[in-house]
């Protein structure tokens, strides 16, 4: 089950169209992975030409949704896909919502920057939300590398990474606060700098999604709102009671 | 050795021989007949039962003792799998042997089919791209590397320049993807890591950058006062000479440095500029006149605008390349001389040409003349004043519409350069109405 090629199915035609239809989703989130990079960029070197692209591409991740969930909705339709088939054609529909928010999340992150920008840039240049984007970013990528392969291992780590980001996140606004109390003149920066660390744990949400997706897609079972642990005992129970 | 069925007809007959004879021993042939062929038939049988079970269950390995015909079948078979098992091994060690030095290679390879999914790829690859083992064997190469322009690239494929991009696995490394088209419809994908060129080379041209910029303020300062004693009357007039030409030297290098700025401008642009409509009739035009304005200027300067086309691209960039070219022709052809400008278009693109009846070029001197402060000979730009990155520029600028230059020139008679643009940068003029 865990092989990426899609079992052989009677009409070639229908194996091309799933085909199609998984690479278009990747194509989607390579762009997505292009924006986060961008507007994390934007964020360290202040460019605005980065961050209208940011936006114009968000344009672009938002005409891939919408031409996607056709597609998706056309094979629903015409072919009737059961089984693995239907859990592919679902988690699809379902990631391209997530990457959908990605995009939105890295168009706000670049906003936040540019105005970030007109601001004294500290020695540091958000050394920690950097870091924090770096995490994110990550996730993102393995999350759909784990979709290309099919691989529900590589999947299982994303939610662990994503507990990191949660305690970055919570440093990072505990030291913001703690600036605001000594100084109340850079309020304005503490907050925008909270803003765009949210958004960035925001994404990281996003990618464990994307990740439980692939598990569904890949052993039929719904992880969501389950600890990490639990997951993977599940999961591996199931793979003993298969061997013996 | 005799044939395997030569043999076993003999001993048929030989059987049906000896049941016969023994048979009328006893006075009843037909017995006789029926009892030997029933052995032998239940000898073969068994025979046949041991060959079976031998090809099914022992693997070629220790060949039974079959007694008769049956040990020379047993024998061929032995030999034929013999012969394979060697052709067998002969591969695979071929086949290593291949493998092994592909992986010794320090550049990735990556083969594609027709579907643009992974065929095969070797160490290399699977390091520099984060390939894993067997795995992703049949996977879209598009689907791992998911970099909007390795798409764009993999799908223009017609694999002339190779594309440099940052992996995201890890941001600090950039590689330099090449697509090969072989065979029908494969494609070989090169992989060479250029971390280390890609980091010189961004630091030569922030150098560059910054040191042109770094020079512009003080030269500044210097031109400045320069100006001011050059208008003092209370200047001793010996001076006069020298300040003249510390200016003139002073606007030199100006001039050089605002060339170098414009240059390492274009170069940190790396993508194309988008079209916006540009008139280069009209823009040849205030050229000629600007060439006409000139204290001294050539005789005759013609303008030959044979289509109402304009061109999609930087109107800035073209204006400064295109006036560089006329610039050039300009400085180097005599009073008498001519120009001739022309701006045409056909199948193949728009083209705009500057002939001059200059002192030409030396063939061997035309495929150098786009590098940076080339010169033919000392002497001649420095006469002229020229920066020495005029027609790097112009390389540079034309690069980034997708064009090309082209130098012809005979020594003593004169030059022609022909700036060529591809047709998709064409807007023509009717489409336009």
């Amino acid at each position: 089950m865990e092989t990426t090629d899609l079992s052989p199915h009677i009409s070639s035609r229908f194996n091309d169209d799933l085909e199609a239809v998984r690479a278009s989703l990747l194509r989607m989130g390579g762009l997505v992975e292009a924006q986060l990079k961008k507007c994390l960029a934007t964020l360290s070197e202040a460019d605005s030409v980065l961050a209208a692209e940011v936006v114009r591409d968000d344009e672009q991740v938002n005409r891939m949704e919408v031409e996607i969930d056709e597609a998706c909705l056309r094979i629903l339709a015409t072919r009737a896909p059961a089984a693995g088939d239907l859990r592919l054609i679902v988690a699809i529909i379902k990631a391209i919502t997530d990457l959908e928010r990605v995009g939105d999340e890295a168009r706000k992150i670049a906003h936040i920057s540019l105005r970030l920008a007109t601001l004294e840039r500290p020695a540091d240049r958000y050394r920690e939300v950097r870091h924090l984007g770096r995490l994110v970013e990550d996730m993102v990528h393995e999350a759909l590398d784990a979709f290309a392969r099919m691989d529900a291992e590589a999947a299982l780590r994303v939610p662990q990474l994503d507990r990191q980001v949660d305690e970055e996140y919570e440093s990072i606004q505990r030291q913001c606060v703690t600036f605001m109390m000594e100084d109340p003149r850079q309020v304005r920066r503490m907050l925008d700098i909270t803003w765009a660390a949210r958004a960035l744990e925001r994404v990281g949400d996003h990618a464990k999604n994307i990740a439980e997706y692939v598990i569904y897609m890949v052993h039929g079972q719904d992880v969501r709102h389950t600890r990490p642990e639990e997951v993977e005992l599940r999961l591996r129970g199931r793979g003993g009671a298969r061997e013996s | 050795m005799l044939r395997i069925w030569v043999l076993a007809a003999t001993w048929l007959v030989a059987t049906i021989a000896i049941g016969l004879s023994a048979g009328l021993a006893v006075g009843r042939p037909w017995l006789g007949l029926c009892l030997a062929l029933s052995l032998h038939l239940a000898w073969q049988l068994t025979r046949l039962y041991r060959l079976d079970h031998w090809l099914r269950h022992r693997g070629f390995m220790d060949p039974p003792v079959l007694r008769g015909v049956w040990d020379d079948v047993v024998t061929q078979i032995a030999r034929i799998h013999r012969r394979k098992r060697h052709h067998k091994q002969r591969l695979a060690t071929v086949l290593r042997e291949l493998r092994e030095s592909t992986n010794a290679m320090p550049d990735g390879v990556v083969a594609l089919n027709a579907h643009g999914e992974i065929a095969w790829f070797n160490r290399m690859a699977a390091q520099l791209l984060h390939l894993q083992g067997r795995r992703d064997i049949g996977i879209r190469i598009s689907n791992l590397v998911r970099q909007p322009a390795f798409a764009r690239h993999l799908e223009g494929g017609d694999g002339t320049a190779p594309l440099t991009l940052q992996v995201s696995a890890q941001p600090e490394t950039w590689l330099s993807l090449h697509v090969l088209p072989y065979g029908e419809g494969r494609r070989l994908l090169l992989i060479r890591d250029v971390t280390r060129q890609t980091r010189l080379e961004t630091m030569r041209k922030d150098f560059v950058a910054n040191a042109s910029h770094e020079l512009r303020s003080p030269l500044t300062v210097i031109s400045g006062y320069l100006e001011m004693l050059a208008t003092d009357p209370t200047l001793d007039a010996a001076h006069a000479q020298p300040l003249a030409e510390m200016r003139r030297q002073a606007d030199r290098m100006a001039a050089i440095i605002g060339d170098l700025l414009v240059l390492s401008r274009l170069e940190a642009k790396d993508e194309q500029p988008e079209g916006e409509p540009v008139d280069v009739g009209a823009m040849l035009a205030l050229l000629r006149k600007d060439v006409l304005a000139r204290p001294q200027h050539p005789a005759l300067v013609t303008l030959a605008i044979e289509t109402q086309d304009q061109l999609k691209g930087d109107e800035l960039e073209l204006n400064s390349a295109l006036a560089n070219l006329v610039d050039n022709a300009a400085k180097y052809t005599p009073a008498d001389g001519h120009i001739g400008i022309r701006w045409w278009s056909d199948a193949e693109g728009a083209h705009c040409s500057v002939t001059d009846t200059g002192p030409g070029i030396p063939s061997s001197a035309i495929p150098r003349l786009t590098e940076r402060f080339y010169r033919v000979d000392a002497g001649r730009s420095r006469a002229t004043g020229g920066s020495g990155l005029g027609l790097a520029i112009v390389k540079h600028v034309l690069q980034r519409h997708g064009g090309r230059l082209e130098i012809a020139s005979t020594e003593g008679r004169g030059s022609t350069f022909t700036c060529h643009f591809p047709p998709e940068r064409v807007l023509a003029a009717e489409r336009r109405a």
